[in-house]
């Protein structure tokens, strides 16, 4: 009887200290967590913003826009609302490529049903891997998309600091400011909905000028695997309903036709995509571009403001309408466009 | 596959796992799948050096027991020296003849063949050689299990770079059964947290400022050179008990008590003492096995000193196969000769100045003088060459005392400085502590939240101010190399 106590009173003990010992690992996962949110750097736009995009209202977006650094800088969704009324985000990341693209609409499709996907389409010509992994994956929340994204988007040498981003930032002991404590507090949804403005105007551009044209360096087989990811961002669209429309945004920075055709052709071989070259639409659009470019590829902020408005029309013309949104939101959305409106003027 | 690695993070958890699920009949040869597998991270070539020293020590042990005799343990001794001379001295040794021919006018010089040297060989060469010489003098019977033996000699924690086990000891912990136990996960893992607390803090740290100045001592004050070099003698103890912590915290979690290596060397009060304190299964290993053999202290006062010369002779080139090596050991030798000569003297100096042996003061002036000459030493150890080690004490008694770049140009800023500063006030504090009671255990059987707070604080300040990631570079631990 009383070995029968022992032994059932030192399972007991035991049980308590796995209770404990899991507390523990939980404490220090908790502390790390807390620690890298303080020691990474603040991180507002240029993509990624994934702590305000989860704070948008659930199910509040009409279009998810998609892509690298031609999306977040040429699309500012507050003046496309403005002007259609539509809700947008931009949920693109720099020279984010498609294998990652499709990890951030799997994960931005868990808080959010839009009614249509915009990507931009210049990503289908990058190569496997781009400089900004690190970024476009960290701020990811933590969960199956973001694993899927380490170990099929990511350089296998960036895993360490992908899964312990204090690998990276931990030096930043040296520069720490009060600002960094308060990333401890998440951030709210805020006016900018994915965008980066950028003032910047390109130098000595006239209307007389020819596009510049870039050689497509990429060899075949990373085309194929980029428009293979593509194809998963298709099917998953398909999957949820959703249409998926890819667009060639207005540019200097071309390439030549046949690799426009060529794209087109080989996008539309999955069911229902549709593809909108605006590549040379600046006259029709409205844009300068003497004044609306900010690097002769990427748009500035005023002609963000005029290509977001035109690109609402279009999709209200395309049979896209907002859908329903609660008061408290759609004086969020108004103040976001006042906000872009008195600042662009 | 070194400690601080996520390769090290994932196989050892699941190691452990593995020990602890597995039915006890099972564990050891787990537990030697693990080893060889760790080995074999560390460079598959060396695997067959590995399985040919377990093979070679099983059947000489059984071969000894069965009265194979000194002759049969002589010819595996002359086995595991003269491998360790082709495969680490070959070249050494080929660079000293052609030297000497050629001071002598005959030019000679014979191709080296590029060898490998396998990662640990020195490691658990010795303690194969410690184990058959225990074997022989009936210290403990030679082991019947083929897996047991191989497990003694590869078991992953001491495996690269020790502590150098010892059959009576170690061996027999492979019969024993261990049960998960939750208090030798908590030991365990502090002292790795601790290991990692030294060696990313400190000795990483202190690397950057010790490798500039050692680079080109010439563009340095003095006191900046005399700095590098007392940085030196605290980056090697914390870079080599750092991985000794963590060996032992590693084994400890599975319920294996490895020798502690070092007992904070640095607070003796004599070289004698300082090397029973530094690398203890390494000391105790030339006590045993070279000293004492030689004729230890029994044979007279000169015999002694020439038996202190030789074996820590064989110390310095044991570290290193490098005339810089041989000069670090010889030193050390020559301090404990020069330590027992002058006793008396200095005896009798303390007492006219009115100064207790017991004394505090005695006691701090000693210790100082320790590290004093330990780093003259270390010296040596660190600079590659005897004509490199010159240059660096050359460069201490130069009249320029702090050259115009200061602390920055050793490479670290002021803030980097400041870190190792306070990181060295707290391992001199805990070493201090552990002088009078064991700083683990201490902090095991305090309440839940002083435990919690330690070992989070610890986990911290380690991830914070640590050296490591991109921009760092990682260094490899200094004994690895041996």
């Amino acid at each position: 009887m009383s070995e029968k106590n022992t032994e059932k009173s030192g399972r007991k003990t035991g049980r308590r200290e796995a209770l404990w010992g899991l507390m523990f690992v939980l404490a220090a996962a908790i502390l790390l967590h807390l620690t890298g949110r303080v020691f990474r750097p603040v991180h507002i736009n240029y993509g990624s913003t994934w702590e305000q995009y989860l704070a948008e209202p659930k199910n509040s977006i009409d279009v998810l826009f998609l892509g690298s650094s031609y999306a977040y800088c040429d699309w500012n969704p507050a003046m496309m609302y403005a002007e259609s009324g539509l809700t947008g985000y931009v949920m693109g990341g720099s020279e984010q490529t498609p294998a990652l693209t499709y990890w951030y609409l799997k994960e931005a499709l868990r808080t959010q049903s839009p009614s249509v996907v915009v990507m931009e389409a210049s990503s289908l010509f990058f190569d496997r891997y781009r400089n900004y992994t690190q970024t476009n994956v960290e701020r990811m929340p933590w969960g199956f998309n973001r694993l899927g994204a380490i170990f099929t988007a990511a350089e296998p040498e960036k895993r360490v600091s992908l899964f312990f981003d204090l690998y990276i930032y931990h030096d930043r002991w040296k520069e720490l400011t009060e600002a960094d404590f308060e990333k401890l507090v998440p951030a709210g949804a805020d006016h900018l909905k994915g965008h980066t403005a950028v003032d910047e105007v390109f130098p000595a551009l006239e209307w007389s000028q020819e596009p510049f044209l870039n050689e497509l360096s990429q060899s075949e087989e990373i085309l194929e695997e980029n428009m293979k990811d593509f194809d998963r961002i298709a099917a998953l669209c398909r999957e949820k309903g959703i249409d998926l429309i890819v667009t060639v945004n207005p540019t200097y920075s071309q390439y030549p036709q046949p690799v426009y055709d060529r794209l087109e052709e080989r996008l539309t071989e999955n069911e229902g995509v549709r593809v909108f070259d605006w590549r040379n639409g600046f006259e029709e659009m409205g844009l300068d571009v003497s004044k609306h470019l900010y690097d002769g590829g990427h748009l500035n902020q005023d002609g963000a403001k005029i290509f977001s408005a035109w690109t609402g029309r279009f999709l209200r013309e395309q049979g896209y309408v907002p859908r329903a949104q609660t008061e408290e939101n759609t004086l969020a959305w108004e103040a976001a466009a006042e906000y872009w409106e008195g600042l662009l003027g | 596959m070194g400690f601080l690695t996520l390769s090290y993070f994932l196989f050892f958890p699941a190691c452990v796992l593995g020990y602890f699920l597995l039915p006890h009949k099972t564990r050891n040869l787990w537990l030697l799948a693990c080893s060889w597998f760790f080995y074999l991270c560390a460079g598959p070539q060396y695997f067959l050096f590995l399985l040919a020293t377990v093979a070679v020590t099983w059947t000489v042990a059984l071969g000894l027991e069965r009265g194979g005799g000194k002759a049969l343990l002589i010819c595996a001794l002359c086995l595991f020296i003269g491998a360790l001379v082709v495969f680490k001295y070959l070249r050494f040794g080929l660079s000293l003849v052609t030297g000497a021919l050629g001071a002598l006018g005959l030019d000679w010089s014979p191709a080296v063949p590029e060898l490998l040297l396998p990662a640990g060989i020195s490691f658990y060469f010795f303690t194969a050689m410690g184990y058959l010489i225990d074997v022989h003098r009936g210290k403990c019977p030679a082991e019947r299990s083929f897996l047991k033996c191989a497990l003694f000699l590869s078991f992953f924690p001491s495996l690269l770079s020790g502590p150098i086990g010892r059959g009576p000891e170690l061996l027999l912990q492979f019969d024993s059964l261990h049960n998960f136990n939750y208090v030798n996960l908590k030991e365990g893992f502090l002292r790795f947290l601790w290991g990692a607390f030294k060696k990313l803090l400190l000795a990483d740290r202190l690397a950057v400022a010790v490798d500039t100045v050692f680079a080109a001592p010439e563009r340095f004050g003095a006191l900046q050179v005399l700095l590098a070099a007392c940085a030196f003698s605290v980056q090697i103890y914390c870079d080599f008990s750092a991985y000794s912590d963590m060996a032992v915290g590693s084994a400890r979690v599975m319920g294996f008590a490895l020798t502690e290596n070092f007992r904070t060397p640095y607070f003796s009060r004599s070289i004698a003492e300082f090397w029973r304190r530094w690398h203890i299964s390494l000391s105790s290993w030339f006590r045993d096995y070279l000293y004492i053999p030689l004729g230890g202290s029994r044979r007279g006062t000169g015999r002694k000193y020439l038996n202190l010369l030789i074996v820590f002779a064989v110390s310095g080139l044991w570290h290193g196969a490098a005339l810089s090596f041989l000069v670090w050991g010889l030193l050390n030798g020559l301090y404990q000769v020069a330590g027992s000569l002058t006793e008396k003297p200095r005896s009798t100096l303390r007492e006219a100045v009115r100064l207790r042996p017991d004394s505090k003061v005695t006691a701090l002036w000693q210790m100082a003088w320790v590290f004093g000459l330990s780093t003259i030493a270390w010296v040596f150890f660190e600079a590659g060459s005897v004509s490199g080690a010159l240059a660096v004490l050359r460069n201490m008694a130069k009249p320029v005392l702090w050259d115009a770049g200061g602390l920055a140009a050793m490479g670290m800023d002021v803030l980097e400085w400041r870190v190792a500063g306070a990181a060295l006030v707290m391992l001199a504090a805990v070493d201090a502590m552990s002088q009078r009671f064991d700083v683990t255990r201490r902090v095991l059987e305090a309440p839940r939240w002083v435990r919690w707070c330690v070992c989070l604080g610890l986990l911290l300040v380690i991830v914070i101010f640590g050296s490591y990631g991109s921009g760092y570079n990682a260094q490899d631990f200094i004994y690895g190399q041996f």
